[in-house]
């Protein structure tokens, strides 16, 4: 199905981390199977444990018990320092360290684990095109202070992608990035995470972006229990119970929406327009704004509802691709199940 | 005035009496000073590092301010008696704890995300101190050596009643050189301080790695 080669399953078998003095475990008994190559967001509330999951993946968090397993191999059964070294790890505020400069922060793994010079050079560089910092002689010599949140975030990961780890670990990393910057990196983590196939583990405490970036999303409630675990789709539109219900929030139906684009309810071909056709009384689509393919249902819904219209033509790369009625923006039929076919 | 003017004629005639002074006294708040260095710089890095003993750091600190060094010499005299030692002991005790308590700051204060994400990409504890830690808190390390030279340097002065020579010996004896020795002796220790302070001000400058340096000069603008 898609091309993720290079990642490795992990595993949480009845992973628990009580900290010493807490009177309730910061993570109970989770078991949480993240597929090879799978991009999985941990959501929840504060004291859900998310972070604490993810820093047991790393140990810079010890399990206190049951196991975690990379692959098939325990995170125990090798120290600390070189199983951190298999790990891409980004943080919220990137981390970076202001005394390096780019080049230096990249290569900082690379570095500990005694790489060649010229190998790291090749490998910064390359790491620095794929982030969109191109080009690279230009970003290389700079220091995290001459970079704005955006950029520092891609040198961030690409850090983390330098040795190129199987697993990658992510803490809130784009927490701190204004709204605009925030989907645009966003949106350049999803195109890299499409061409790497790493196994991503995704810390986040905002919803719309675990449905936007997951294939899969664990919602943690209080007392670190898993409250439920799947598809974007399937969350929405099947809530485990009272409180994931919650925490998606009233809108739940419309997050729902931006599972799925335009292009993809127009080419697949199940529009009312065309239905309206076949009974001879195609709906006047005088008035109807334009939208492009790539926009997500919901943000059709938002421009079709300022034009206080009916619905709206599609666009894709400048020629019309169809047209789709407000009923089939609010309804679509299977909203966002056929997505895996289309992230493939 | 006249007797600060008097005093530039008086460091001309007794030229070979204010350096040989000068000698003594460097050697009087150099040991001390060192040994404060090579004591309270990784102890202080240490605690910092580890995040622990914050309570050390501030209570040394605190006392090392609260001890006058004239009542540290008179209270070793009664232990070491009277002599070099004496004066080298109260001062190591003077410079100590500005150094620790800067060391300390300097590496605990650092954003625990940075040793956070460096960790967390498998740098050893080693590595997280040399490649994270001492550069980024260089600075402030730096700052508390050159609190710690100037309060030694100036104090030396007084260190003359352990009877442990130095430049205190010309400004407290106004009996044998005047006020214009008096003044001149001033002067010198008011320069030697001012030069040694420069001097580790040029150190930081000579040894701090590039990125620390702009981030230095960031700070400052």
């Amino acid at each position: 199905m898609t091309q993720h080669s290079t990642g490795t399953s992990i595993t949480f078998d009845r992973a628990t981390k009580t900290y010493p003095g807490a009177a309730v475990p910061a993570l109970d008994a989770l078991d949480l199977e993240v597929e090879a190559g799978e991009l999985v967001c941990l959501v929840g509330p504060s004291g859900g444990g998310k972070t604490t999951a993810l820093q047991l993946v790393n140990r810079l968090v010890d399990l206190t018990s049951g196991d975690i397993r990379i692959g098939d191999r325990s995170i125990t059964d090798q120290s600390a320092i070189a199983l951190r070294r298999t790990i891409g790890y980004a943080i919220q505020q990137s981390g970076l360290f202001p005394h390096y400069t780019v080049a230096d922060n990249i290569a900082t793994v690379p570095v500990v684990l005694g790489w060649d010079k010229a190998r790291i050079r090749t490998r910064t560089a390359e790491l620095l095109e794929l982030v969109g910092l191109s080009p690279v002689e230009t970003w290389l010599p700079r220091y995290p202070a001459q970079l704005s949140g955006g950029q520092q975030q891609r040198v961030g990961i690409a850090r983390a992608l330098a040795a190129d780890p199987p697993v990658m670990l992510m803490d809130e990393p784009f927490g701190a990035l204004d709204p605009i910057t925030r989907v645009a990196v966003q949106d350049e983590f999803l195109a890299i995470h499409r061409a790497v196939g790493k196994t991503t583990l995704f810390v986040t405490h905002d919803i719309d972006e675990a449905i936007k970036m997951a294939d899969r999303i664990a919602i943690l409630k209080p007392g670190g229990k898993l409250a439920q675990f799947d598809t974007p789709a399937n969350v929405l539109s099947d809530p485990a119970d009272d409180f994931v219900a919650e925490f998606l929030g009233a809108e739940r139906g419309l997050k729902r929406l931006a599972l799925t684009t335009v292009g993809e309810i127009v080419t697949a071909g199940t529009t009312g327009a065309k239905a309206a056709t076949t009974d001879g009384a195609r709906p006047s689509t005088t008035g109807w704004p334009d939208v492009e393919a790539t926009m997500t249902l919901r943000e059709a819904l938002s421009v079709v509802s300022a034009a206080r219209a009916d619905g709206a033509i599609v666009h894709s790369d400048g020629s019309r691709l169809g047209e789709v009625s407000l009923h089939d923006l609010i309804a679509p039929p299977a909203a966002g199940e056929d997505r895996e076919g289309v992230r493939a | 005035m006249d007797v600060v003017f008097g005093s530039f004629p008086f460091m001309i005639d007794h030229l070979g009496l204010l350096l040989s002074s000068t000698g003594d006294h460097l050697v009087i708040s150099l040991i001390p000073l060192l040994a404060a260095i090579v004591t309270g710089v990784p102890i202080g890095v240490w605690l910092g590092h580890a995040h622990r003993g914050e309570f050390l750091a501030v209570s040394v600190t605190n006392i090392g301010r609260a001890l006058p060094s004239l009542a540290l010499i008179a209270i070793l005299i009664g232990f070491v008696g009277i002599g070099t030692l004496n004066a080298v002991i109260a001062l190591f005790l003077l410079a100590f704890p500005p150094i620790l308590s800067y060391s300390f700051q300097a590496v605990d204060s650092i954003d625990r995300d940075l040793t956070r994400a460096a960790r967390g990409m498998g740098m050893s504890p080693l590595q997280v101190l040399l490649k994270v830690e001492l550069p980024l808190g260089l600075p402030m390390i730096i700052a508390g050596i050159r609190t710690s030279a100037v309060l030694t340097v100036s104090s030396a002065t007084i260190a003359t009643i352990a009877g442990s020579g130095g430049l205190g010996d010309v400004i407290l004896n106004q009996v044998a050189y005047g006020m214009e020795g008096v003044i001149a002796g001033a002067i010198w220790v008011a320069v030697l301080a001012i030069l040694i302070d420069q001097a580790f001000a040029l150190l930081l400058r000579i040894s701090a790695p590039a990125g620390v340096k702009r981030l230095q000069s960031a700070n400052a603008a």
